[in-house]
């Protein structure tokens, strides 16, 4: 009965242990690992058992779904908790690989534990406050990380990342007050149903307005995205992928819930301002990773080029299209994550990431080159990689629709993420130049390489099998979609009040 | 962050501490049924211990002190889960409380308890850890002290961690205030 609270409460206490173990060594990296693997594990027996038509609801305290909060854990949810217990493995496997048990920062563990515990709950929650304290759980996990292992120069770029975000976390809480007004719940279930009653209000218009804001800075939308590409490349390697992967996609998330699950389908206004606004955000954010220099510059901007696409198949807003959307979140988090961690290697190898002092690196590491190459083909979605399903699909939809703009936007977007791909390629593994080190008698990167492995196999898997994730895809677009079905999962749950506490 | 050097303003802070922190076990034991509890009586007893810290200086203080507000705030907040979880061992939901009401106690009379007294406990405890850690750090840093003691930076940094203050901190001290401590 208790299945939903796992993915929350072994972060937490992971979390916890860690804090009162104190310093690294190795017992502690692998009470973290083992945590991690479990996490997975659960994550994963969720999705399993999501597929099959079931719905976790766990109502806190046992009180029914109208007086407590709940926790919902249905397909979509699942899919995410089951990527970001992945992500969170591979990061805090590379992350021992790089750093030496002694050199590790004790709060390290204890503060992603703390970012996944936030994360995981944002995907759980059934209420829109539970939702404003997970964002908040997970923000400030972040700041900390953000400034953890940090300089001057560190902590310069990480200001716009708290203030924009803070200032957020206030409009969000502003969001909350507006739409308990309205509703008289803050439940999402009760807040769908109440909705349909308002169609055609401007209140609810509003109300979409500000939530596409909140969570628009959250995701790194076109005039919201500033804070991200210079703050990004600051953090160390194996968290900057935990947040390249985890962090923008929960404001997607949110996104497709709301608009999908919580408010009435009707608000088109909301969802042709999304899709232009996604239109805009992967051309411009494109450009940014083509006038960057340094790999993780230019990765951190395609984060927000390959948002607008997510964020596009939302704007289109039809069954297709948003199972198209989370095809590519799936797609999307696992490459996006192996990409910042590639690029850690290669910055170890040459000592640099700039791509003007790079190079050699085709020739004496192919392997590594063939990671980044599947990676990146696949982030510029080149057949029959998994990014080439998810951009066909929402390209498909844009046809359907006769939106020819923001598909020329898509198209232009994608040619020129290949272009700066091949930049990466061209400035780090083709050139050959006896000036540039490398240091491959530095063991590390060999296990380093093999974490990004692991994630590669599981990209590659997604791209080949992209019939059978596409099916899943749709089912969760399909039960997402599902208002009605929705809350009366949810409303079902009576905890004290029915007696009955068996779900 | 001292206050100011006068005789009365130490004698009555010393004096309010107790008398602040009983009002604090007030509004903690009141929380249940009545406006109070665990975050509000944790603020009390952070203020307490901070207009302490005025009176006395925040390094006598964390001399008398003698815990670690991190290591506080963690033990509250693993109280807290642990209340919370406990139910679950009994296969009902996370959270759930029970609470029972005695009568006939001798000298009381009748009084209830349930266990979200133990859980507002824990959030007593993460709040005067974080609070206080909050306040302390800020406070040191206007002094120019480290913002974690010997003990905690066993514990909270890096080994190759440097402060980011270093220059500031290093410069010359000024010199009509010659006795602030080395550092180190």
């Amino acid at each position: 009965m208790n299945w939903p609270l796992a993915p929350i409460l072994l972060p937490l206490l992971t979390a916890l242990v860690t804090l009162f173990w104190g310093r690294s060594s190795l017992p502690r990296r692998w009470f973290v690992a083992v945590s991690a693997t479990m996490q997975l594990v659960v994550a994963l027996h969720l999705t399993a058992d999501t597929v099959l038509g079931r719905t976790f609801v766990l109502g806190l305290g046992a009180w029914p779904a109208q007086f407590g909060i709940v926790l919902v854990v249905d397909l979509l949810s699942a899919i995410m908790l089951s990527l970001s217990a992945l992500i969170t493995l591979a990061s805090v496997l590379y992350g021992y690989a790089e750093t030496s048990v002694r050199l590790e920062h004790p709060l390290r563990a204890t503060l992603t534990q703390f970012l996944v515990m936030g994360i995981n709950l944002t995907f759980c929650t059934g209420d829109l406050f539970n939702l404003f304290v997970a964002f908040e759980i997970m923000l400030i996990a972040s700041y900390a990380l953000l400034t953890l292992e940090a300089d001057d120069w560190d902590i310069k770029h990480a200001f716009p990342y708290v203030a924009i975000n803070l200032f957020g976390s206030a409009l969000f809480i502003s969001a909350c007050g507006l739409a308990y007004k309205l509703f008289g719940t803050l439940n999402f279930a009760e807040i769908s149903l109440r909705a349909a009653l308002l169609t055609g209000d401007f209140r609810l218009h509003l109300l979409a307005l500000v939530l596409i804001v909140v969570f628009g800075i959250k995701a790194g939308l076109f005039p919201l995205y500033y804070w991200l590409p210079n703050s990004y490349p600051t953090l160390p390697i194996p968290t900057s992928a935990l947040f390249a992967g985890m962090l923008t996609k929960v404001g997607v998330y949110v996104l497709l819930r709301m608009f999908a699950t919580v408010l009435p389908h009707e608000l088109t206004f909301a969802h042709t301002l999304l899709a232009w606004l996604a239109g805009a955000t992967m051309v411009l954010a494109v450009m940014g990773a083509i006038s960057r220099n340094f790999i993780r510059g230019i990765l951190s901007f395609h984060i927000l080029s390959q948002i607008g696409f997510m964020v596009l198949a939302i704007g289109f807003f039809t069954p297709l299209s948003l199972a198209a959307c989370v095809f590519y979140i799936v797609h999307h988090i696992v490459v996006k994550s192996s990409l910042f961690l590639i690029g850690g290697v290669a910055l170890r190898l040459n000592g640099t990431d700039d791509l003007d002092r790079m190079g050699n690196l085709w020739k004496h590491t192919p392997w590594l080159g063939l990671l980044f190459l599947f990676q990146a083909l696949s982030l510029a979605g080149i057949p029959p990689l998994s990014g080439f399903w998810g951009k066909y699909l929402i390209v498909v939809v844009g046809l359907q629709e006769r939106e020819y703009w923001l598909v020329g936007a898509s198209i232009l977007a994608s040619i020129l993420t290949l272009f700066s791909m091949l930049k990466i390629w061209n400035g780090a593994f083709w050139t050959v130049s006896n000036s540039v080190p490398l240091r491959t008698g530095d063991r590390r990167w060999v296990g380093m390489t093999t974490v990004v492995a692991g994630l590669t196999v599981v990209s590659l898997v997604i791209g080949f099998g992209a019939e059978g994730v596409l099916r899943i895809a749709m089912q969760a677009a399909e039960r997402l979609c599902d208002q009605q079905g929705y809350a009366r999962e949810v409303l079902a749950y009576l905890g004290k009040a029915g007696g009955n506490l068996s779900p | 962050m001292t206050g100011p050097q006068s005789y009365i303003f130490k004698t009555v802070a010393r004096f309010l501490f107790f008398l602040v922190n009983v009002f604090a076990l007030y509004l903690l034991l009141r929380g249940h049924n009545f406006p109070g509890g665990g975050f509000i009586a944790g603020l009390a007893t952070a203020i307490s211990l901070i207009l302490l810290s005025l009176a006395i200086g925040l390094e006598e203080l964390h001399r008398v002190m003698r815990f670690d507000p991190v290591r506080l705030a963690a033990a509250g907040l693993t109280l807290a889960v642990v209340t919370g979880a406990a139910p679950m061992l009994f296969d009902r939901p996370f959270l759930e409380h029970f609470d029972m009401h005695f009568s006939n106690v001798p000298f009381i009379g009748g009084f209830h308890a349930g266990t979200p007294l133990v859980f507002d406990v824990g959030v007593y405890l993460v709040v005067v850890g974080v609070a206080c850690k909050i306040i302390f750090a800020l406070g040191k840093s206007t002094q120019r002290l480290r913002a974690l003691v010997a003990e905690e930076e066993a514990r909270y940094s890096s080994r190759v961690e440097q402060p980011i203050e270093e220059e500031v901190r290093t410069e010359p001290e000024p010199a009509q205030n010659p006795t602030i401590p080395d550092a180190t």
